[in-house]
């Protein structure tokens, strides 16, 4: 049931697996403007209330965080499994506690968005052969400025960086003006988005007024592999030729330390990779491999009996199923037997019911 | 046609009946009838089109009104051999299964089996049920002969009959006689049944030296065309290596020696052979855990 009292998820602990925790509402928009599955959105808001169930994965990423040093180079952490089968909620459970921790959280909702459907591709100022998304690298540093506002003023420049002839930003000017310039001034935004990524890449784990700095990036096999971008020349754009995907992948190197990367796979929205693929090199590719090598694999599986039946029996007690056969023990079995105990299909059965 | 115009009155009887009752009329003897919509009302039923007799635009009157299918009428244990005896169309009439298929309607499911061009256009094997086969395999009995006793194991057919000849034919309905891959025939032939020791004992040395000689162009083998992953100045190794040379603050010493030292460790040898595994093998659950575990433990987790 749901345990409202474990909003502190540092408690949180082997004996609490298969339980539900409640999310307080207040944390939704500034934790999760832009994380959260939609089917999981629309259930928070039929439901009136954030419920995440504790699971092994998500436990063993805190662990592994919990225990981590910090002095080393950063570890990287990979969640694969089977579609449906929970790494973004497991990704949004850790990426809460490390917000409650008081962490920084670079959340990248879906890298596949900034490989596909682009309407506008501009030739980036800064490098002649980069191209620049205006549109989703203002999006993107919105929703950030909006999780890390506490950040936002503490955090100084390091260096000097010139946008145009007439603007620049000073050495020492905090954080936020950075972000402000680039929601507002959108032509430069993929360029302030490289910006912000490198000041925090060289100020995470500092010894003066240090920070710990949490990338979470959901499909993250989208950064290696095909864009369905054209040029004008209709010639394919490769990934590394936008600036956006080209200052994500220097995040995901371990050359800095000071913080953590946790990463999900995600076929769901790839490009050109076969719907039955879920296994880690499968789905990066060679190249994404060697990039995140050495990583440390998180495997998130189906629903285990005792976590079935704690989904089971929040979905009564919130009344979701109204069907009477439901109820029953028959109904449980044919539940089990319908959704082979995938998460996300006994969500969208029950939806019906 | 009197008797075509016998039965026309008398159903017209019957269709007014039917008409006033609403009842489908069935028919006990289980023949098809010729029924036609003269009703009294007729005239109001032809919606408006002028009178052409019987060849109206849709030709409505003459039209013969189905029957129930035949599926309401069919016992469990019948003789499906003779619903379908031969290759036929889906008849929806004709099997007795709920089956949908098609794209689903707006958010909703396949359409169902009545009036399904899908159905109809997909090859079906209705007429190939088992019990189907076993009676044409009764059938062929009488025009087969036994199989000699003699030639009971494959290696005595091979003994006397050493040269095989396979040739295929192809049955098809097309706008040709001809199938070009009809004209293929296997010749085979067991070099253990032949007497030219000599000949290929001289051609097994022959590629034994070729196979030794290096080319010019193998020199320019690149790692994509290598058969098989090898660790060693992999971009596995140099981000290990990276890591590992960060991880230790205090470095003793540098260069050469360090990266012996570390290469030597028994955690790192397993790490090498996990990658290993998992690019020349391929990916799966127990290969992936292997991983997991000597990651875990070469970074001291």
């Amino acid at each position: 049931r749901c345990l409202s009292g474990l909003s502190k998820n540092a408690c949180q602990s082997e004996q609490h697996l298969g339980q539900y925790y409640t999310v307080p509402p207040s944390h939704f928009h500034t934790v999760f403007p832009h994380g959260l599955p939609p089917r999981y959105q629309q259930q928070v808001k039929s439901f009136n209330e954030g419920c995440v169930m504790v699971r092994q994965p998500a436990l063993e990423l805190i662990s592994h965080l919990k225990r981590a040093d910090y002095s080393k180079p950063t570890l990287r952490y990979l969640l694969y499994g089977v579609k449906g089968s929970g790494k973004t909620m497991s990704l949004c459970h850790a990426v809460h506690y490390c917000s409650k921790q008081g962490w920084l959280v670079l959340h990248i909702p879906d890298a596949h968005l900034w490989v596909k459907n682009c309407k506008e591709l501009l030739p980036s100022s800064y490098h002649a052969s980069r191209f620049d998304q205006p549109i989703q690298a203002s999006n993107w540093l919105r929703n950030f400025r909006t999780t890390n506002e506490h950040f936002l003023s503490k955090i100084k420049l390091r260096q000097r960086y010139v946008w145009t002839k007439r603007e620049s930003t000073e050495e020492g000017r905090p954080l936020g003006e950075l972000v402000d310039m680039g929601v507002s001034r959108v032509k430069s935004s993929s360029d302030v988005v490289g910006a912000v990524l490198k000041e925090l890449r060289l100020q995470a784990g500092g010894t003066e007024g240090g920070f710990r700095l949490a990338v979470a990036v959901d499909g993250v096999n989208g950064l290696w592999g095909r864009t369905t971008l054209k040029k004008e020349d209709k010639s394919p754009v490769a990934p590394e030729e936008l600036t956006l995907v080209h200052n994500l992948r220097k995040m995901i190197n371990n050359d800095w330390c000071g913080g953590a990367v946790i990463a999900t796979l995600s076929q769901t929205g790839s490009l050109y990779a076969p719907s039955s693929a879920y296994l880690p090199q499968e789905l990066l590719g060679e190249e994404g491999f060697d990039s995140m090598d050495p990583f440390i694999p998180v495997p998130v599986s189906l629903y285990s009996e005792k976590e079935f039946e704690s989904c089971y029996l929040y979905y009564l007690d919130r009344h979701w199923l109204q069907h009477p056969h439901s109820q029953t023990e028959e109904g449980k079995k044919e539940l089990i037997f319908l959704s082979n105990r995938n998460p996300s299909v006994l969500e969208r059965l029950c939806a019906f019911l | 046609m009197a008797a075509h115009t016998l039965k026309k009155s008398i159903w017209s009887l019957g269709r007014i009946h039917c008409h006033i009752y609403r009842v489908n009329v069935r028919n006990p003897l289980n023949r098809a009838t010729y029924a036609t919509a003269l009703s009294t009302n007729h005239s109001s039923q032809n919606k408006g089109f002028p009178d052409r007799g019987n060849r109206g635009p849709f030709n409505r009157r003459s039209r013969r009104e189905a029957g129930d299918p035949r599926t309401d009428r069919m016992p469990v244990d019948q003789d499906w051999t003779t619903v379908y005896p031969t290759a036929t169309p889906f008849r929806q009439g004709s099997v007795p299964l709920p089956v949908r298929m098609g794209f689903p309607v707006k958010k909703g499911v396949p359409p169902e089996k009545k009036g399904n061009l899908e159905l109809i256009k997909i090859p079906n094997f209705l007429h190939l049920t088992p019990l189907a086969i076993k009676k044409h395999c009764e059938a062929l009995k009488p025009f087969c002969t036994e199989w000699p006793s003699a030639l009971d194991t494959g290696a005595k057919c091979d003994e006397h009959f050493p040269v095989k000849v396979e040739s295929k034919d192809y049955v098809s309905a097309g706008t040709s006689l001809r199938n070009p891959s009809a004209r293929i025939v296997h010749l085979r032939v067991s070099l253990s049944a032949c007497v030219n020791y000599d000949y290929a004992m001289y051609l097994l040395t022959v590629l034994y030296h070729e196979s030794w000689k290096m080319e010019a162009w193998e020199s320019e083998k690149t790692v994509a065309d290598m058969e098989e992953y090898s660790w060693e100045d992999s971009p596995s190794q140099k981000n290990i290596m990276s890591t590992l040379v960060r991880m230790q603050v205090a470095g003793e010493g540098e260069g050469e020696a360090v990266r012996e030292e570390l290469l030597g460790r028994p955690e790192v040898q397993e790490y090498r052979d996990s990658v290993t595994r998992l690019k020349n093998e391929g990916e799966s659950e127990s290969s992936m855990h292997q991983y997991r575990d000597a990651v875990k433990k070469l970074l001291n987790l």
